[in-house]
């Protein structure tokens, strides 16, 4: 997929990479202005593609639909508890935006492109700050192969999940944008806007609660200050400033809505899965199939999965935490309770920042060829169940495992190419050789 | 980016490339036989009824005696109004279900697509179940002019007279509503639309409604007072959808034991049950389903999951319009019986002879296996050493792999050394160039819009000049493409571009055509058998005949031709199947033309710029070695 390079002109790379370092070059515009346009354009020239795509379950999940947002809006600004009848699980905070924001749905539209303008910005930030390739602990012998910046950017705004996401505006699009924005704050070393940016994703939608240590370790090794505290001060200063902001989060909800009744609303859906509606995840069919005395068992069972990734992959990947951190990334996109395909749009568009070990990788056709499968069998299957009547839930959730064991090889193949890179950092002499698991 | 198969195939790759031929080629093979396969008796199996609520001809049908003198009353009343326009006919309907003491509504519709304008009066009766809660409906429906726009004189007088038959039963535990259509292709469309309120501005809305409709039967009896040989059962909804096979395992029942009474299938009139009856019975059906078109007023009803069929008459024999009316009365005893939705039996199903058909399981695999022979093919073009360097570079590449891998080795890091002294070869082999195969073959499928949208905008007249000027356009464009990419691609890498443009073509093909298998089955198998050529068309500048001869068989396998076979079989010129198409673009929103267009269409044409380059490449003298 690097194929553009060919082969490591050192000299030609080399010369550019002073350039790359300003961020934003004339192709880095053209890239961003070009995806905005894009954008635009489909909300304009198809005023009803909005409301197709927002009903799609494969793109809106019950926690960041905007059908359920603006019900939630109605009754916030009716003077009723959004949080009463079980349908908005949204963040108070994302109510008092879209209730300060004329009712307009232009402005609303012309959000969600700025969310994604500032993700494309955060993108190419990432990549500019080379942290990708060059890391404290790690240089990667395929330095010279990294993308340029414009075309990060361009990998995220053009690709056909993260536009269809965007046109259907469920709020993972904020989430995914405040992801960004705290990576790239992270490999600038700027804490401060790093924390305060992960406590906002996580109190938007929980899970990014899991990047916290990655991010961490990312922030810790970025940061260029001369007199750097050790690593344990570094970690209880930045743990007490992400609680703290996050409780101020919280305060300023219960002030909002008067009571701590989204609490249960929000995170108590994420963690408890109350909402059965069909998405592209695991959890939807095996809790629709599981007898009740089981569900509390398998309800902690799949959170705890999530959760042991953390310490296993952060150890691991020590010397690139900005790689533990888009594997976490990828991981909660397959296994959280809720999942769309705007977290895996999150997760292909960070993976394309270590497009230069992708060479090792084993699987990159038929990973390819099978998300193109999935993705199209998808919709039909989904069509067959629901609208011909024809097929049944089983043919849907056929698919999403699929889906999900796709998402979950590449997770895997993109791991086994960043680690046989760290490896051949370490042993040039292996290089090219075949390596056997014994 | 090093090949990525386990260690030991690696090194002995022209193995791997022979087994995905072998492979892809089987596949396709065994689609092709299995499909052939499907009318022997192992293979295929007895229909039955699977929702046991039907019990399909368990009453006794009272449609009968005196009956017959008011059919015949309203016969006279039909043939009085046969050269009437629509709305008195409308009118006259309206005021003899009145006469019957039912509700009754009117709807006024009116189409345009290609250029012409299809407009007519509806008219229907709701006749309300005496022991039900009007939550469910059947509907019995006889189109005014039926699907050969002949006057349906006996399946109007039958409505008529079983409205009021019906009417006198206090056993009804669902809405009966009876539907005189003014024509059986657009009418029953723009009711059923208007029925559940997804009809456009140009079609009225409903004044009248019941409950959700579970059954539709259509009776088409044309012509003036004859008697009759058999039951045609049409079955085929739009876009290839079929009805639940317990509806017409329920017709067919009733007819055959209950009235002794013939049925036929796809206008197989003397099925002899037969292997190759069998077989030309379920390739009719086939023809039908993927062409996706509406074949009677019951098409309309079946993308809204309502199961329809139609009964029609044929031939000539002893049975009467009351045969007609009490096969209908049992039908409806039956439908009445429903419990709930029909669900039980097969949505899927090849039917082969009335009481033998083959299930999904069955016959899914082999439209399944041509595609995978289509994604085995594409792979096994990406695994090929061809697809990653210039084609000198590929017969060392190719010469080494035979040879061993020890040596390729050697070679790599020999070619990695002088371009990177200090640093160790990484990644320094053979590359693929992606860019330019992936944007030709996406520009390709998008540019399928452009004849979709011209044909489903041109008018009747200037259909046949248009489509002569786009297969020309059609015919020209490959070897534009082709000789655009020879120009501007250096030669070392010239053979590698067609070679991937090639492998993502049909991996896209064969993506869509899996898809589409689930959708309308027959559809996607013709297109997968359409598009055999396409996998061995391939650039040969080296032997032009070759090239010439894959240039003919894709020649033979165009949409185009397609086009002009099934214009030929049913004796019609190319503009009446493009109006068709528009038509059920417009009216019936039947997706065929989208596929042809957007699918099949494009992965012709870069099939073809591969067999044209070797032309380009023999003219111009780029034979892909530098």
């Amino acid at each position: 997929m690097n194929n553009k390079l060919k082969g490591p002109k050192t000299a030609v790379t080399e010369k550019a990479v002073p350039e790359f370092e300003s961020g934003m070059d004339r192709k880095c515009l053209l890239a961003i202005g070009t995806g905005i346009l894009l954008r635009l354009i489909f909300f304009t020239a198809f005023p009803s593609l909005p409301t197709t795509l927002a009903q799609r379950v494969e793109i809106s999940t019950p926690v960041t639909s905007y059908k359920r947002l603006q019900e939630g809006i109605y009754l916030y600004t009716h003077g009723v508890s959004p949080y009463d009848g079980g349908v908005f699980h949204q963040a108070p905070l994302l109510l008092s935006l879209f209730t300060i924001l004329p009712s307009s749905t232009t402005i609303t539209n012309l959000l969600y492109i700025l969310a994604d303008l500032l993700s494309a910005i955060s993108l190419v930030q990432i990549a500019a700050s080379g942290v990708p390739a060059t890391t404290p602990h790690h240089v990667s012998p395929r330095k010279a192969n990294t993308w340029p910046p414009w075309a990060i950017a361009a990998a995220f705004l053009f690709n056909p999940f993260s536009i269809a996401t965007c046109i259907a505006r469920p709020t993972i699009v904020f989430t995914n944008c405040i992801v960004l924005h705290a990576i790239a704050s992270a490999v600038q070393g700027r804490r401060a806007p790093a924390f305060i940016s992960l406590a906002m994703a996580s109190y938007l939608s929980l899970y990014p609660v899991l990047l916290f240590p990655p991010l961490l370790l990312l922030t810790y090794d970025s940061s260029k200050s001369p007199s750097r505290p050790s690593i344990q001060t570094f970690a209880i200063v930045t743990t007490v400033l992400f609680t703290t902001v996050l409780l101020t989060y919280l305060k300023l909800s219960h002030i909002l809505t008067g009571s701590w009744e989204f609490v249960a609303s929000t995170y108590g859906v994420h963690l408890l899965l109350p909402d059965l509606t069909p998405n592209v995840g695991l959890w939807w069919y095996f809790f629709i199939e599981m007898f009740d005395s089981f569900r509390a068992f398998f309800l902690c069972l799949f959170q705890l999965h999530l959760l042991i990734y953390v310490p296993g992959i952060c150890l691991r990947l020590r010397k690139q935490p900005l790689f533990a951190l888009i594997t976490l990334v990828g991981i909660s996109s397959i296994f959280k309770s809720y999942p769309a395909i705007g977290d895996t749009t999150l997760y292909l568009s960070l993976l394309a920042l270590y497009n230069h070990t992708f060479p090792p990788m084993r699987y990159t056709f038929f990973l390819a060829a099978a998300l193109l499968y999935a993705s199209f069998l998808g919709p039909a299957f989904y069509y067959l169940w629901v609208y011909a009547g024809s097929g049944n839930a089983n043919f849907f959730y056929a698919i999403t495992l699929v889906w999900s064991i796709v998402n979950a090889l590449i997770v895997a193949d993109a791991l086994y190419a960043v680690l046989r890179d760290e490896h051949e950092t370490e042993r040039p002499e292996l290089i090219g050789k075949d390596v056997v698991q014994i | 980016m090093a090949l990525r198969v386990p260690v030991n195939l690696r090194k002995n790759l022209s193995v791997v490339l022979y087994a995905f031929q072998a492979l892809s080629f089987g596949a396709v093979i065994i689609g092709l036989t299995s499909l052939l396969l499907l009318p022997l008796d192992e293979y295929s199996r007895r229909t039955y009824i699977s929702e046991n609520a039907l019990l399909p001809g368990q009453v006794h049908a009272y449609f009968g005696g005196s009956e017959q003198n008011i059919v015949r009353a309203f016969r006279h009343e039909v043939a009085a109004l046969a050269n009437s326009t629509s709305d008195v006919v409308a009118d006259r309907m309206a005021e003899i279900f009145r006469s019957a003491g039912l509700k009754v509504g009117q709807q006024k519709y009116s189409y345009k697509a290609a250029g012409g304008e299809y407009t007519g009066e509806n008219v229907y009766a709701v006749l309300h179940a005496p022991r039900g809660d009007a939550t469910e409906a059947i509907v019995l429906c006889a189109p005014w002019k039926n699907i050969d726009h002949l006057l349906n004189e006996g399946g109007v007088a039958l409505t008529l007279a079983l409205s009021r038959y019906f009417k006198r039963w206090s056993l009804w535990s669902k809405d009966i509503i009876f539907l005189i259509s003014a024509d059986a292709r657009a009418g029953p469309q723009a009711w059923v639309d208007a029925y559940h309120d997804l009809h456009g501005p140009s079609v009225q809305s409903l004044s009248v409604k019941s409950g959700a409709i579970q059954g539709v039967v259509v009776v088409d009896h044309p012509g003036a007072y004859h008697r009759f040989d058999s039951l045609h059962i049409i079955y085929d909804g739009v876009n290839g959808q079929l009805p639940n096979l317990d509806l017409i395992n329920t017709a067919v029942q009733i007819s055959k034991d209950q009235m002794q009474l013939r049925t036929d299938l796809q206008e197989m009139w003397n099925h002899a049950d037969t292997y190759r009856h069998r077989l030309k019975t379920m390739l009719r059906g086939m023809v039908n389903q993927a062409l996706g078109h509406s074949t009677g007023p019951h098409s309309s009803f079946i993308p809204y999951h309502i199961d329809a069929i139609t009964l029609a008459t044929h031939g000539e024999g002893w049975h009467d319009e009351m045969s007609l009316g009490r096969t209908v009365e049992s039908v409806f005893r039956s439908l009445n019986n429903l419990l709930e939705h029909f669900h039980q039996s097969f949505f899927f199903y090849l039917l082969m002879a009335p009481k033998r058909f083959v299930s999904i399981g069955t016959y899914l695999p082999s439209a399944m296996l041509l595609a995978v022979g289509l994604t085995l093919t594409a792979i096994r073009l990406w695994v090929d050493p061809r697809s990653r360097s210039g084609a000198d570079e590929s017969k060392h590449a190719v010469g080494e792999v035979q040879a061993g891998g020890e040596k390729s080795e050697g070679k790599q890091s020999e070619q990695g050394g002088p371009k990177q002294p200090t640093a160790p070869a990484i990644d320094s082999g053979p590359k693929r160039e992606l860019f330019l195969p992936l944007s030709v073959v996406i520009g390709m499928h998008f540019c399928g819009v452009i004849p979709f949208a011209v044909f489903n905008t041109l008018d009747y007249k200037s259909m046949a000049n248009v489509f002569y000027i786009f297969m020309a356009v059609s015919f020209v464009l490959p070897i534009l493409l082709a000789t655009l990419i020879t120009l501007t691609t250096p030669p070392r890498r010239l053979l590698q571009t067609f070679h991937l443009t090639r492998c993502f073509s049909l991996l896209f093909l064969g993506m869509f055509l899996s898809t589409l298998a689930t959708l309308n089955f027959s559809l996607s198998f013709l297109i997968g058998l359409f598009s055999l050529p396409l996998t061995v068309a391939r650039a040969t500048p080296k032997s032009i005949p070759v090239s010439l001869l894959s240039s003919i068989l894709l020649q033979l396998a165009s949409p185009f031709a397609a086009l002009f076979a099934v214009a030929g079989y049913w004796g019609l010129g190319v503009e009446d199947i493009l109006r068709e198409a528009s038509f059920g673009w417009w009216v019936w929103g039947m997706w065929t033309p989208v596929i042809v267009w957007c699918v099949w269409w494009p992965a012709w044409v870069v099939a073809r710029v591969s067999v044209d380059a070797s032309f380009v490449m023999a003219v111009t003298g780029k034979t892909g070695v530098a």
